[in-house]
């Protein structure tokens, strides 16, 4: 009974916060929307961004999310079917930022939401950089 | 009672762990932008230079901001504010096609009332032929709609915010073009236009003084950009020279 109170408690915690699902390949990047992610990421770094490997997150923004830092900035990149249902997720991204600063905008199929909850980015010119730099 | 605790303890990290999401976040207090505008000095100050649709959790002045689908979008110099990116010297009154320069497709046109010499960080469309360009300035020289005209009594209050400021203004040294919004008769009710005829207040910053001779022709006529309204008008032309100016080198910021 104990043991199976312990599983079910890590089960609903796990699926509260988020754990990772990657699928082998760039740490993080795995799902069935890894390679628009992939791509996203990629841009990023070719801009000269620095983002933290993405692990999945369970989240009402979409069912194929993963999150990360870019320098202090939070992101979440969702991939969704179709540009159309990116799109209308992002509503759901401004949910996940929350109370700060911070931007969702779709880029075809793919979500980026990035969030500056330790007002590392005053000037907004990561979080630019981010939305720009991501392939359309 | 050990099975209990442990029941109850399963419980807790469960409930815990559903009330707490690490995404969740209420928008309540966030406000939307789009485009790069100042931050309030209560936030900070400074430049917000995210171009897309954003938010935050500050709230914008109605002069110096417009609504665009939802958002707002700022109309006035950003270089005021500290604005450090590239820049384009607008002269008096002009519209401004938001959804140009925020690359969306939802037709807008706002309206910028400052007076005299300002900046933006955009320039007109190529294409656009209701502007001119003269002197590293563009001039609005298109047929103004009644939405601009009525707008303008409220609008250009804008002026009373820069008036007062003190930063690097464009320098304009030519004449206005033909047809430019600020000298043009039929816009609005000109009414009881006074001329100051007393030199000019030529205010410059004190970076750009060295080096700079101003030319005050007399006589001096303006009917300028203060149309409307019984307004003093002290916007004579002023023709500024900046030895070794050199520069307008600006690129398209998009």
């Amino acid at each position: 009974m104990r043991g199976i109170s312990i599983l079910i408690a890590s089960a609903i915690a796990c699926g509260a916060i988020g754990c990772d699902k990657g699928k082998g390949g760039s740490p993080g990047l795995g799902g069935p929307g890894g390679g628009a992610r992939e791509g996203v990421v990629e841009a990023w770094k070719k801009g000269g961004l620095t983002p933290s490997p993405l692990t999945a997150a369970q989240t009402p923004v979409g069912k194929d999310c993963q999150s990360g830092t870019v320098g202090a900035v939070d992101v979440l990149v969702c991939v969704y079917p179709t540009p159309a249902e990116a799109k209308a997720a992002e509503e759901a991204g401004l949910a996940w930022v929350g109370d700060t600063t911070g931007a969702a905008q779709a880029r075809g199929a793919v979500l980026i939401a990035a969030a500056d909850r330790r007002k590392s980015d005053p000037s907004g010119r990561t979080i630019n950089q981010l939305m720009k730099l991501a392939p359309k | 009672m050990v099975r209990m605790r442990t029941i109850y303890l399963a419980i807790a990290v469960a409930v815990l762990a559903l009330g707490v999401p690490a995404d969740a976040g209420p928008k309540g207090r966030q406000v939307r932008y789009v485009g790069i505008h100042p931050i309030p000095k209560s936030e900070g100050g400074g430049i917000c230079y995210i171009e897309g649709p954003h938010v935050h959790i500050f709230a914008a002045n109605k002069l110096e901001y417009r609504d665009h689908r939802g958002s707002n979008y700022f109309v006035g110099d950003p270089v005021a504010y500290g604005y450090d990116g590239p820049k384009y010297a607008y002269k008096g009154h002009h519209p401004i096609h938001v959804n140009a320069v925020v690359d969306d497709d939802a037709d807008d046109t706002e309206y910028c009332y400052i007076e005299g010499p300002h900046y933006h960080y955009f320039e007109p469309a190529v294409a656009d032929t209701d502007f001119k360009l003269a002197g590293d300035a563009y001039f609005y020289v298109g047929e103004p709609p009644p939405a601009y005209v009525e707008a303008r009594p409220a609008m250009v209050k804008i002026n009373a915010v820069y008036t007062p400021m003190v930063y690097t203004r464009p320098i304009v040294t030519v004449e206005p073009p033909s047809g430019w919004i600020g000298i043009r008769a039929g816009i609005g009710v000109p009414a009881a236009v006074v001329v100051d005829d007393r030199p000019a207040a030529v205010v410059v910053d004190p970076v750009v003084r060295a080096g700079v001779e101003v030319h005050i022709p007399t006589p001096t006529l303006s009917i300028g950009i203060g149309i409307g309204g019984g307004t003093v008008v002290r916007d004579r032309p002023v023709y500024v020279r900046e030895h070794d100016r050199g520069h307008r080198k600006y690129k398209k910021h998009r």
